[in-house]
């Protein structure tokens, strides 16, 4: 194995109460690769990434990172992996120098060597303008960066970030993207990655997993998943939820995968753009006019409503053919 | 950000080579004095309340020497350690409250995340906290020597004071740090320092213990901080007494063992993987 891949086998957490958060994961992230993990509130995520980070204990099953056991080798394991965790935690009192020399050095580094290396990370991060202040006077999107920054500062083989974008505008989620994908293309970092942005996932990962209930339901590079899913989606809006609730009752015979998702009714089909024709007739036939209409390709959005019945994306409600219930989706 | 690229040394060694125990005490007392100091206004109240009460005391029972048996020497050298004391128990909580603020802002869990020494975790805390102590004590006696103190046993005297109200204060911080893993929460630990204040009061605060009698004669004798005051008084009006202050040495190690017990306790809890 190398020393800079992740293997999970049938990894499984249950709680007191029999509550079974991760059950009978599996799963491997080869060298160099970047692996997203998707999943709604409370699949199982957190509860994953923080055996795989040494803070909880499986209950059975087995995870290998940078070839170190988890349980038995946490502390070569914390050696060679680095991680910034969802919640930023980052002492406001002090500097960002100053969290960058202590950490650098907490892993063995001289002081001219952590301070050289703090210096080096300060930059790549872009906060080199920033050292002499507080870090409580940052910004959200300067504390992640930092946050980042001090996760690499032992050189890690293995990086977990924990939706390392959330809360961040738009710009510094880009810039975020892009250093993650230098970090993992000239260094070789292996990376793993858990965001409930799926425009993150298809954007970054070389393979994406969704967990759902504690289990993999899906596993694929997102081009594979996307393709898997075969079908367009003609999308129609209408003036109201309830023009749209009729529209779907009128063209649910057209499809085996309909979904109504307030006013817009999502028809997935292959061949999509030559069944418009009789989608509107089918509509006109029965007086309804949609006051839009488009075409859209598979998403991984789209992977992910199929693999779990959701939305991941902010509260909305869907309803999909085969479910026929309105639910509250909350964003992960 | 914007588009600068500054490349990463992919060639240098691995600074990942283990650390002793000491040296992760060290870094973490640094960092820990770092950002004590940077909220002096947490700080100061402790030693003007002690340097407060210390004129109040000289200035309404300057003259008590004359008249209190078993004083023993200048009332002020007998109500310093009082002073001293006082700081100590308010100065105990200051590891809790550096420890719950790492708590409450995650910067705890992320030292777990790395190879840190658990056990780095709560004694760089507290001996930060103590360093602190021992300025702020030293700054109380040296306002007892502005009003007029003069110790019999010297210089050696006063460190021995002021080793004495350190010893005291790590003992008590051994629960404020308890309290602090325990809890997790700033206003639990406050509580829980605010819990030894009592103690100041079962103890021969104002007289020597010679003249307690009935329960407060008992409580007294079961309170370290009896045995504390007893031989700073004897160090600074008396002269060397070997005996006092091996006994009040002992009882800091005492409280220190149990309240130490307790926080070793406390902190397997909170870095406990389950």
């Amino acid at each position: 194995m190398s020393d800079r891949e992740i293997v999970v086998e049938n990894l499984v957490k249950s709680y007191p109460g029999k509550v079974t958060a991760v059950d009978g994961v599996n799963f491997r992230v080869d060298e160099g690769k970047i692996f997203g993990f998707l999943g709604p509130n409370g699949a199982g995520k957190s509860t994953t990434i923080k055996i795989m980070t040494t803070l909880a204990l499986p209950t059975s099953g087995r995870v290998l990172v940078g070839g170190f056991d988890v349980v038995i080798q946490a502390a070569e394991v914390r050696r060679v992996a680095g991680v910034a965790l969802q919640e930023v935690g980052i002492d406001p009192l002090m500097k960002s120098m100053e969290l960058l020399v202590l950490q650098g050095r907490i892993f063995g580094a001289s002081k001219a060597e952590a301070t050289a290396r703090a210096k080096e990370l300060l930059g790549l991060v872009q906060l080199s303008d920033a050292v002499d202040r507080r870090v409580g006077t940052y910004s959200g999107g300067m504390r992640r960066r930092l946050d980042l920054a001090m996760a690499l500062v032992h050189q890690p083989k293995v990086l977990f970030l924990d939706e390392p974008t959330t809360g961040l505008d738009p710009v510094s989620r880009r810039d975020v993207w892009r250093e993650v994908r230098r970090l993992n293309r000239d260094l070789g970092i292996t990376i793993f990655l858990t965001t409930q942005y799926l425009e993150e996932a298809d954007e970054l990962a070389d393979t994406v997993a969704i967990i759902v209930a504690g289990k993999i339901v899906t596993e694929g590079t997102p081009a594979k998943l996307k393709a898997a899913m075969g079908e367009e989606s003609i999308n129609l809006v209408f003036d109201t939820p309830e023009l749209a609730d009729k529209g779907q009752s009128i063209l649910e015979n057209m499809s085996d995968r309909i979904q109504l998702d307030r006013d817009t009714v999502r028809l997935y089909l292959r061949k999509a753009a030559g069944a418009i024709p009789a989608v509107i007739s089918q509509l006109q036939k029965e007086g309804l006019t949609p006051i839009s209409l488009t075409l859209t390709q598979p998403t991984l959005d789209d992977v992910f409503l199929q693999a779990t019945g959701q939305r991941l994306i902010a509260s909305e409600a869907t309803k999909t053919k085969s479910s026929r219930s309105r639910q509250r989706v909350e964003a992960n | 950000m914007t588009t600068k690229t500054i490349e990463l040394t992919v060639s240098r060694p691995m600074m990942n080579k283990p650390l002793s125990l000491p040296v992760h005490i060290y870094l973490l007392v640094v960092r820990s004095l770092t950002t004590i100091l940077r909220t002096p206004e947490a700080l100061l109240p402790p030693v003007a309340i002690s340097i407060f009460f210390l004129v109040i005391y000289q200035s309404t029972l300057g003259k008590a020497a004359a008249f209190i048996p078993g004083i023993g020497g200048s009332y002020l050298g007998f109500i310093l350690p009082l002073s001293i004391v006082s700081g100590s128990l308010s100065g105990s909580g200051i590891a809790a409250q550096n420890l719950v603020r790492d708590i409450e802002c995650g910067y705890f869990d992320k030292l777990l995340l790395t190879p840190v020494r658990r056990a780095a975790l709560l004694l760089a805390p507290i001996l930060a906290g103590a360093i602190i102590l021992g300025v702020q004590a030293t700054i109380v006696v040296s306002a007892g020597l502005l009003l007029g103190l003069k110790p019999v046993t010297g210089f050696l005297g006063l460190l021995t004071v002021i080793g004495l109200g350190v010893l005291l204060g790590i003992g008590f911080s051994g629960f404020t740090v308890s309290a602090a893993l325990g809890s997790g929460n700033a206003a639990a630990t406050q509580g829980a320092s605010f819990l030894f204040f009592p103690l100041t009061f079962l103890a021969p605060t104002f007289v020597p213990l010679s003249l307690l009698s009935g329960w407060l004669e008992v409580a007294a004798k079961l309170n370290p901080i009896t045995y504390v005051l007893e031989a700073m008084r004897a160090v600074l009006n008396n002269g060397w007494d070997t005996q006092a202050i091996g006994t009040s040495i002992l009882a800091c190690l005492a409280l220190a063992v149990a309240m130490y017990a307790l926080a070793a306790f406390a902190l397997s809890v909170r870095t406990r993987r389950s």
